[in-house]
């Protein structure tokens, strides 16, 4: 009887020091979680509210801001127009790159993963050597590569393949330029998702599957590729979401052809007061690429976990 | 907004207006009272703390002043960005030596880029916009007048060109820089046999091979070339049409330019045969030797000038006279009209620093070159937000 009240004590002080424990380590997150949320609400939740209520007329900053609430700029954008054209063609063009980049960039990570044995960090590094170089500097590196008078055309004209003054005119700025230059920037970020979730594959499956008499092929198809698949989709949401509201490559080299739904968002913020409307291609956005996260996200969960 | 407004609102008709009433500063003055009663509240131009009184007595002395003027400008305006040696000692250095302090710059890309930004909240010492948006900057209600009896060089200039900057009766502007808008064309490729016109930029036969500005200014040009009443004050309709117009021609554009400098290298490469240009491009198509012609458009040449504005809340008051006595002085006018061909209010600028086919090109030596009918003023566009509404349209569509 004594030793039951002993063991029920016991487990009752146990108990107690563990609500203790669980008690501080709460208190430990919510410290140190503090800072991070702070800045989140200040910086980001705090804006996006203040979109919001711009978007709708709740708040305005010029004198032109008509002061009203009401769906009107809401309605003007999503009964289509030029604004929701231009949508689609940016989502169009991500598409095309983003999934450009991954197919070029799942052989790199293959090879990094499964075909180096030595240096393979070394390697991963001079992948994202490039990022040391600034991005503008790399954009308009391709001005003078893409250019009536640049690299590829001077070449073409040296080789005879084109007459001097017939050069290759949709190099640069074009549609084909800005998807060409978002894949190259892309390429070495997406393959380190690819890289990762190879590399942390358990080899054994691969064995097994020789083992079973799967050739190469039959082991990538059914064993590598489907393990991989959740690097795969991370991947290509890397490249899809900030794409879709890019605007300086465009700016740069897309010409009046390459123009995105990000460079109207700028145009609109920067370039007058039409902020109400800006606000709700913005927000529209938001909302596109949550979404996105939301579905995504869960695709993403379920195969690491049939994985 | 009524006649009367309509008269202040564009600088031409109101000299016109003066010249005709055969009125001076009093009548101006008057007439800003009036306006001024007319929009109560209307945006408090010229309502700053200090825009009422222009006097000296209860300022502090530069000395007491903070320094560190914040010249919010164009790129290569003084930055560093085209000539780092030359516009330093040039453009300020003679502020640098007097006052011993050293303006720091934000840059703007464009006017409406630059008045987006101080409409939103953003204050600095001076500013250098364009004539036709002088009205914005005071109706916003931000800018204060300049003293002229604190530049010492402000007898020197050009008194046609400073009346563009009164606005409301007072000097609101300090008018330095002046230009063109026109076409610039290859001559070796484009057919300078027919008439000059805008259309040039329209021309299907150049396609690919045409560059726009990378702002509303287009809607303005496009309607000038369709023939418009008012490029400057379109209708709802006009403003329609001219956008289909654009939209029709945007395919024939290989790119719109951001920075002048962008588009005279795409110019001296060939990968663009005809552009909207400002004269700094002319001028460095002669320097580089190329056959090229800076086109007289039959539908007009429009003219341009800029000029330096003060901060209501500036607390360098004495700074920023000086800095824009820097800017008003022959040397700085040598230097704009050497460097980027543009023309200066300085009249007592020596124009032999500019080769002579430029001088007679740019119409330098000519007081009247940027008057009509001679030239189109770039003027004050009252509905610009609806301006700017088609031209986000032509972009994005």
């Amino acid at each position: 009887m004594a030793e039951e009240t002993e063991a029920a004590a016991a487990t009752l002080g146990a108990g107690a020091s563990g609500k203790t424990w669980r008690r501080r380590d709460r208190g430990a997150t919510a410290g140190l979680l503090s800072g991070p949320l702070l800045w989140l609400i200040l910086f980001f939740v705090a804006p996006v509210l203040f979109i919001a209520a711009y978007s709708v007329g709740a708040v305005g900053i010029f004198p032109t801001d008509a002061g009203v609430v009401s769906l009107e700029a809401w309605r003007r954008f999503l009964g289509g127009g030029v604004y929701m054209s231009l949508f689609w063609k940016s989502i169009r063009m991500s598409l095309t790159v983003s999934i450009a980049v991954v197919l070029l960039a799942y052989p790199v990570g293959y090879f990094l993963a499964l075909g180096v044995r030595k240096r393979k960090y070394v390697l991963l590094l001079l992948i994202i050597a490039p990022f040391l170089t600034s991005y503008l500097l790399r954009v308009l590196a391709w001005k003078v590569i893409l250019g009536d008078a640049g690299v590829l055309n001077s070449f073409l004209s040296w080789s005879h393949v084109r007459g001097p003054d017939e050069p290759i005119t949709w190099l640069l700025y074009s549609q084909f330029a800005v998807m060409l230059v978002l894949a190259y920037v892309w390429v070495p970020f997406v393959a380190l998702p690819i890289f990762v979730s190879l590399d942390n594959m358990d080899r054994s499956y691969l064995e097994a599957a020789g083992d079973l008499g799967a050739g190469r092929l039959r082991t990538f198809v059914r064993v590598t590729l489907p393990l991989s698949l959740p690097g795969v989709v991370a991947a290509f949401l890397f490249v899809f979401i900030p794409t879709i509201g890019e605007f300086v490559t465009p700016l740069l080299v897309g010409g009046t052809s390459g123009y995105m739904y990000g460079n109207a968002i700028q145009d609109l913020f920067t370039r007058g007061t039409a902020w109400q409307t800006g606000s709700v291609l913005a927000l529209f956005l938001l909302g596109v690429v949550a979404v996105l996260m939301a579905l995504f996200g869960r695709f993403l969960q379920a195969r690491s976990v049939t994985a | 907004m009524n006649d009367l407004d309509r008269i202040l609102a564009q600088r031409l008709d109101r000299r016109r207006f003066f010249r005709l009433a055969g009125l001076g500063g009093v009548s101006a003055a008057v007439l800003a009272a009036c306006r001024k009663a007319e929009t109560t509240g209307g945006g408090g131009g010229g309502g700053g703390p200090t825009g009422a009184t222009g006097g000296t007595t209860t300022r502090p002395s530069i000395e007491q002043e903070p320094g560190g003027l914040q010249v919010f400008d164009w790129s290569g305006y003084g930055n560093g960005d085209y000539y780092p040696d030359k516009e330093r000692q040039f453009l300020w250095g003679q502020y640098a030596s007097e006052t011993g302090d050293e303006p720091s710059f934000v840059l703007f890309e464009n006017d409406d880029a630059g008045f987006t930004e101080v409409a939103a909240g953003a204050r600095y010492d001076v500013v250098h916009p364009c004539g036709y948006r002088y009205q914005d900057w005071v109706d916003l209600g931000v800018m204060q007048p300049w003293d002229p009896s604190l530049i010492s060089n402000f007898s020197s200039l050009n008194p046609g060109l400073l009346e563009s900057g009164v606005i409301d009766g007072q000097q609101y502007f300090i008018p330095v820089d002046w230009g063109f808008i026109a076409p610039l064309v290859n001559a070796d490729r484009v057919d300078t046999s027919e008439e000059d016109t805008f259309g040039v930029l329209f021309d299907d036969r150049y396609e690919g091979k045409i560059s726009w500005v990378d702002t509303l200014n287009m809607m303005y040009i496009g309607g000038l070339f369709l023939g418009v009443a008012d490029p400057f004050n379109m209708t709802d309709a006009e403003l329609a049409d001219t956008r289909d117009f654009l939209i029709s021609k945007k395919h024939l554009v290989k790119f719109l330019w951001n920075q002048s400098y962008d588009f005279w290298l795409a110019f001296q490469k060939e990968e663009v045969w005809a552009g909207y240009a400002w004269p700094d491009t002319v001028g460095y198509a002669e320097a580089d030797g190329m056959n090229y012609h800076y086109m007289k458009p039959k539908e007009g040449r429009v003219s341009w000038v800029c000029g330096f504005g003060l901060f209501a809340d500036s607390e360098n008051y004495h700074h920023a006279h000086e800095y824009v006595d820097s800017w008003t002085s022959t040397q700085a006018a040598e230097f704009l009209l050497a460097y980027y061909y543009y023309g200066h209010t300085n009249i007592e600028a020596d124009l032999s620093v500019v080769p002579p086919g430029l001088v007679d090109a740019l119409g330098l030596d000519d007081p009247t070159v940027l008057d009509p009918p001679n030239a189109i003023p770039e003027s004050y566009i009252a509905r610009r937000d609806v301006y700017a509404q088609y031209w986000g349209e032509v972009l994005a569509a």
